[in-house]
């Protein structure tokens, strides 16, 4: 029977260079889809207990989506799991791009990587027949540089992933690259792929993806698209700016509904709200100790995104995705183009360490990309840095001259080619801000922003606590692509599952009561929570479904696709089981969950004396509390009950 | 479920060298067969064969058709959404995005690049979801050095 998922996952043993097809039995995707579920399910159980993130027992899955193929919609998303080096607790990234269906076409749902190769190394995938080659031509070389040597090997028709000159000097805040320059950044996890010495993946698979019932899903996709083209003309961008600053000003804040945000991405992309987001407070400034006074606009114009459109030449879509809000951009100097820098990149590179200096944002976006550097982390560090030279922790003999004051640009791009290449002062900051502060000692820590390590995204859980929430609650710490009271907005998730607060778009609320610490605001972030983890199962863009479950119909495509006949509340239960057997993942791994709390300055302590955000706090021991308690977890510990394991069937250690 | 090859076969190759999957094997002047396994039921074997000796998946025996003569696919501009679905569902590769979008609409759309390589499976129009994609025999084009005084002739 055809459900839309290959029934199979390839097991690489890199130690021994064996290969294994193992089937995956029917119930493993109905109680936890493809994808993410898939990992977590198969790497519970893989990971011993207290394993070194970077050692042979370590296991690397890249997994497809169970939505992939099948003719639904913004089902291009593939995803990265293992145990993370960065925060030692589950690590998954998520990556767009033309990957994720190439995965299922080579007849897997997945590849999972044991052990450690001894030489460099890459996958081949042709015919059915899995190879792994030698890479030491490729090894050292940039990730768009390994991707144009393969794909001229091989053909235009195979696809690449691959990591960085980053990921093999085993930087803890690398990712694994496709796409030239797409990257699943987060969690470390190119560390662990470099860990083990495989280069890449070459696939180049022909297998048809069939669901149940492609018409049906067709059907859902055309009502779908008819959403997303939908477009009236937007205007300048620096409107958007405009209503970001009204929206500080105002008392009150308003529900969103994704519509609106969909036709920012389609007109500028991700970018559309770069000099929004500082206005109203989303975005942190000067290593989050700032505020909208020191970003004002005629700063962030460096970052108008009329400006970035201008050198777009052509849109990108991801596979399957009818809203292309991706780019690319033709640049002068060194590189001659580079994918669109997204909201976060330009943020990280540029508010958070307060660069102006527009060339040097699209030079490091093309300058990490390649690298296969995390630019969330890498922007983080670098503003942690300047900070700490700020305060005269660090002086000019430590960074090995230079000049680290807010904003030096030409600084900035040297210390992260030192990052990149591991020289110097780049040997210590390449492993992210926490273990930088750690190597570097003299109070320098109290300047770090992370979540067990991991560096938050540009999305200030200030102005929006429940990003402040799921950054530290979440299995996976430090992730902005999970829930917030926002995202809660736009996904609109009471209109399809039972039990669940409404929030009707464009309603009217006082800005005071989003930092209170209610259990309609716990049940909106476990809603999240799960309803993210069914997402990532079905491989879905978190952009897509921001549309709002009845514009983008997750549980029909997946019912349609699979032949299943689930309702919301059943898959949303799929979503609990994903989060709990992370968390037990955690626990296992010797983890406390209450140590991946956000760092107390992104939190509001002290609050910050003037901005969008001045005076605001976020109750967070609360909050996460009410949080774990949604999920029938202790809420004093983070852990899982044995209650709960038992009514979600997982049976763990 | 897949293709087969029955007795009719004189081992003339042609499948062999067409199928997108390499199948298909078989020494020459003799029998071949088809690897289930790896068929993926785009019946390039059946348009192709001069013996009559490929069975589709439901045992009916597939007819040949000149080459010049498969369906090949045109793209609808207009319904397009620049997916690219269509060109990740080609086995041989033959679509690829335009490369350069126009101002007013930056976005790239899929064309049919190598011609000759298409082998007609209609996957691409399969896997459409906004039916952008219809399968045609291709209209032989006027060849434009013909057209041109054919024109001023008129005038």
């Amino acid at each position: 029977m055809n459900r839309g998922y290959m029934g199979r996952v390839l097991m690489v043993d890199l130690s021994k260079g064996e290969f294994r097809e193992e089937p995956i039995p029917e119930e493993v995707f109905e109680k936890y889809l493809s994808g993410i579920g898939l990992a977590t399910y198969l790497l519970y159980d893989r990971i011993p207990a207290g394993a070194d993130p970077l050692g042979p027992e370590n296991v690397l899955g890249v997994v497809s989506g169970l939505l992939t193929g099948t003719g639904s919609l913004f089902s291009g998303r593939w995803m990265v799991a293992g145990k993370s080096p960065l925060t030692g607790t589950w690590g998954d990234a998520n990556c767009g791009g033309s990957f994720s269906p190439a995965i299922k076409r080579c007849g897997y749902d997945g590849i999972f990587f044991a052990g450690m190769s001894e030489k460099p190394v890459y996958l081949y995938i042709k015919d059915q027949k899995p190879q792994l080659k030698d890479a030491s031509h490729l090894w050292g070389k940039d990730a768009v540089e390994t991707e144009e040597m393969l794909l001229e090997q091989y053909g235009p028709g195979a696809r690449v992933a691959v990591i960085g000159p980053a990921g093999e000097r085993l930087s803890l805040i690398s990712g694994i690259c496709n796409d030239k320059g797409r990257i699943a950044a987060r969690s470390g996890l190119g560390a662990v792929m470099g860990s083990k010495r495989l280069k890449a993946l070459v696939l180049d698979g022909k297998k048809r993806i069939i669901p149940y019932d492609r018409e049906a899903v067709h059907k859902l996709s055309r009502k779908c698209n008819r959403w997303v083209r939908f477009q009236p003309p937007l205007g300048p961008s620096i409107g958007a700016a405009l209503i970001g600053a009204l929206l500080r000003v105002l008392p009150t804040a308003m529900a969103m509904d994704g519509m609106v945000y969909k036709m920012i991405l389609r007109q500028w992309g991700t970018g559309g709200l770069n000099q929004m987001s500082p206005e109203w407070g989303d975005s942190p400034v000067k290593n989050w100790k700032g505020s909208s006074v020191d970003w004002p606009l005629k700063k962030s114009k460096s970052a108008d995104p009329d400006l970035f459109k201008k050198s777009e030449y052509i849109k990108y879509h991801c596979y399957s995705c009818p809203l292309g809000c991706g780019g690319k951009c033709s640049m002068t100097g060194k590189y001659s183009e580079t994918h669109k820098p997204e909201y976060e990149s330009v943020l990280a590179l540029g508010g958070l360490c307060m660069n102006e200096d527009t060339d040097s944002l699209f030079y490091l976006n093309e300058l990490l990309n390649r690298a296969g550097m995390d630019t969330i982390s890498a922007g983080a560090t670098v503003a942690w840095a300047m900070e700490c030279f700020e305060q005269g922790i660090l002086t000019l003999d430590d960074t090995d001259g230079l000049d680290l004051s807010w904003g030096n640009s030409s600084a900035m791009v040297a210390l992260i080619h030192k990052m990149i290449n591991r020289e110097g002062i780049g040997d210590i900051l390449a492993d992210g801000s926490r273990a930088a502060a750690e190597k570097i000692g003299r109070g320098s820590g109290k300047y770090t922003v992370h979540a067990g390590g991991q560096e938050p995204a540009m999305h200030d859980g200030r102005q929006d606590p429940g990003f402040a929430v799921h950054y530290s609650v979440e299995p996976t710490p430090g992730r902005h692509t999970i829930g917030a009271q926002l995202y809660y907005e736009m996904f609109q998730l009471w209109k399809r599952v039972r039990g669940l607060p409404k929030k009707l778009p464009f309603q009217i609320y006082h800005k005071n009561s989003k930092y209170r610490a209610t259990e309609k605001h716990a049940l909106e972030a476990a809603a999240c929570s799960k309803y993210m983890n069914v997402v990532n199962g079905a491989g879905l863009c978190m952009f897509g479904t921001f549309l709002g479950i009845k514009r983008t119909p997750t549980f029909d495509w997946l019912n349609a696709a699979t032949g299943w006949n689930k309702t919301p509340e059943e898959y949303m239960e799929i979503g609990m089981r994903i989060q709990t057997l992370k968390q037990a993942f955690n626990i296992r791994h010797g983890v406390d969950p209450r140590a991946n709390r956000l760092s107390e300055r992104a939190l509001g302590i002290p609050p910050q004396p003037q901005g969008a955000n001045k005076g605001r706090t976020v109750p967070i021991e609360k909050m996460m509390e009410d949080y774990w308690r949604q999920f029938g977890w202790d809420p004093s510990t983070g852990a899982p009950t044995g209650e709960t394991l038992a009514g979600l069937g997982l049976s763990v250690e | 479920m897949s293709y087969t090859i029955i007795d009719t076969c004189t081992g003339c190759g042609a499948c062999v060298r067409i199928c997108p999957t390499r199948a298909i094997t078989g020494k020459k002047k003799d029998v071949h067969r088809v690897d289930g396994n790896l068929c993926i039921e785009c019946g390039a074997c059946g348009r192709i064969c001069p013996s009559a000796a490929v069975k589709d998946r439901f045992g009916n025996v597939c007819v040949m058709v000149k080459r010049s003569q498969w369906k090949r696919p045109a793209f609808a501009g207009d319904t397009c959404m620049s997916c690219s679905m269509c060109i990740d569902a080609c086995p041989v590769h033959c679509l690829a995005l335009s490369e350069a979008g126009k101002p007013k609409d930056p976005h790239g759309y899929p064309w049919l690049k190598d011609e000759k390589a298409c082998i007609g499976c209609g996957f691409c129009e399969a896997e459409c979801p906004v039916g952008a994609v219809t399968m045609v025999v291709p209209v032989p084009k006027e060849e434009p050095v013909k057209a041109k005084p054919a024109r001023k002739a008129a005038r």
